[in-house]
């Protein structure tokens, strides 16, 4: 019985530590009542109650559901993308898939304790969609590099893959990007899951409303890039299967005005939104992160969105017949013809590996100039005697998290 | 009216344990003894009661020697006021559903089938 007593007291003071802050002084309180219990089955029942609060408080059933279900898309990525046939860079495609979850699984880990958990429904979700976002691809780039890096033998079909792609050894399967092209997805991956680690994070003086704008800003976006290149970026010749005419002109404009509006209008947005009374100091800089964090969320998802979307497409234009049928309904093409445009989408994909790039750092930018139109309207509407707007919807001062919160 | 859905029995039996002595701490393993609750029940009562301001919560300042300090509980005044209405009301809903059941029950079986 004493080693029992012994193991349920140890479980209980490890257990106490998962409890959040708020709410840590009670699972001890339990711990430390259990001395006044008296010794045997009465006192195991004590904290075996105790573990059951420790349970509720620290959100177990939720936080097991969670990585359960990470488990599961994790396991079922990595079981998309990891190639199946020898292929000669299957190496560093392998050690692509390990490291990307590593770094999905360790990096959050590792912020944890400087940085803090998730605090909003807001941020939750944005992670949440970012880390599907990351999954998604993963089987969806190993099926394009599959097909990409597949030299056929002989035909129509190898002389236009060494057309598209140049000459490549004949029956030859790469599968994927060698170590340099997975070393700069990784790099990129690791950038991506850092910055949304870092805006998300509880001690990161981001408002929730501020991620919420810079997510449905990017969104639309997202949404409008892919009406314009749903079949990787190319520039010079873009297939558009649902866009002909004038319509592709105009998405293709408005397209344009939001790479630069949207980020511009979130900046503006969620700095307006930001109240900080009597120091305009505080102010500028509290607006600056809102517009900074706003801009960089919404080109950083309208990127992602357009990648996740484009390489599924071509994945699954590569894949299915139905999807190629689909894409190219009421087009009389041959078979090679059909194999060149498969490889012209594919090659194109990764030029969503630029938008990812660029998007948020165009964001970022626009996000802060937004901020600071909102910044002077503010100070000048300060300056005229007006007072600022009240925040909608319940934030105020609230709604800037003070940057070292505990 | 409020408390007979505001609060459950069990609460109530908490908020009735601390009403006793309204202005001493109380620990949770007296409370539960007069409740009868287990640490699984009664702790997240508290802490509910804490949440909505009705109960104060500390640690014991000075440690004393052979056992860890322990974590005290007592009602706070709106805590006081809000448990002494939820209490009576509780009475007065008991006292009146005593009173609703001994004639119904008198009447069946005072009233017998006259021939």
């Amino acid at each position: 019985m004493s080693w029992l007593s012994q193991a349920s007291a140890a479980a209980g003071r490890a257990a106490v530590r998962v409890v959040p802050d708020a709410r840590r002084d009670w699972a001890e309180a339990v711990w430390a009542e259990a001395h006044e219990v008296p010794a045997g089955w009465r006192r195991l029942a004590w904290r075996a109650g105790g573990l059951g609060l420790v349970a509720k408080e620290a959100q177990m059933v939720r936080r097991i559901g969670i990585a359960l279900l990470f488990a599961v898309a994790a396991g079922a990525a990595a079981w998309g993308a990891w190639p199946g046939s020898p292929v000669s860079h299957g190496a560093a495609v392998q050690g692509g898939i390990i490291i990307t979850l590593t770094l999905l699984v360790g990096l959050p880990l590792l912020t944890r304790s400087l940085l803090g958990p998730p605090d909003s429904r807001a941020a939750r979700w944005l992670r949440a969609g970012f880390y599907a976002a990351v999954l998604a691809t993963m089987p969806a780039q190993a099926a394009i590099g599959l097909f990409v890096g597949a030299v056929p033998r002989s035909g129509i079909d190898r002389h236009i893959f060494d057309v598209v792609q140049g000459p490549g050894v004949p029956g030859s399967s790469s599968g994927g990007p060698d170590w340099g092209g997975e070393i700069g997805i990784l790099f990129l991956t690791a950038c991506y899951v850092a910055v949304v680690l870092a805006l998300t994070a509880r001690r990161t003086p981001v408002a929730p409303a501020t991620l919420a704008i810079g997510a449905a800003t990017g969104l639309v976006l997202g949404v409008v890039m892919y009406a314009v290149a749903p079949l990787g970026l190319n520039v010079k010749y873009p297939y558009r299967p649902w866009l002909h005419g004038s319509a592709a002109d105009t998405v293709g404009t408005l397209a344009w005005i939001l790479l630069f509006g949207a980020p511009l209008i979130a900046g503006a947005i969620a700095g307006r939104r930001c109240y900080v009374p009597d120091d305009p100091g505080e102010a500028g800089v509290a607006r600056a992160w809102q517009g900074f964090a706003a801009g960089l969320v919404s080109g950083g998802v309208g990127a992602l969105f357009v990648t996740v979307l484009g390489s599924g497409s071509v994945a699954l234009l590569v894949k299915s017949a139905w999807v190629r049928d689909w894409l190219y309904r009421g087009h009389h093409v041959t078979a090679s013809a059909v194999y060149g445009r498969e490889l012209f989408a594919s090659q194109n994909v990764t030029a969503y590996f630029f938008l990812l790039v660029a998007f948020p750092f165009i964001g970022l930018v626009l996000g802060l100039t937004g901020a600071g139109i909102a910044n002077v309207n503010g100070s000048s509407r300060a300056g005229s005697g007006a007072t600022d707007a009240p925040c909608p919807a319940g934030l105020g001062r609230g709604d800037v998290r003070p940057t070292l919160e505990n | 009216m409020g408390s007979r859905t505001e609060f459950s029995p069990q609460t109530l039996s908490v908020l009735a344990a601390l009403c006793g002595q309204p202005s001493a701490w109380q620990h949770g393993y007296a409370l539960a003894r007069q409740t009868g609750l287990k640490s699984g029940t009664l702790y997240p009562i508290l802490i509910r009661l804490a949440d909505r301001g009705l109960v104060e919560a500390c640690w014991e300042e000075e440690p004393v020697p052979g056992r860890p300090r322990r974590h005290l509980y007592r009602l706070t005044a709106d805590g006081l006021a809000s448990a002494t209405t939820a209490l009576a009301e509780a009475d007065l809903a008991a006292s009146e559903a005593r009173r609703a059941a001994s004639p119904r029950r008198g009447r069946n079986v005072a009233a017998p089938a006259v021939p």
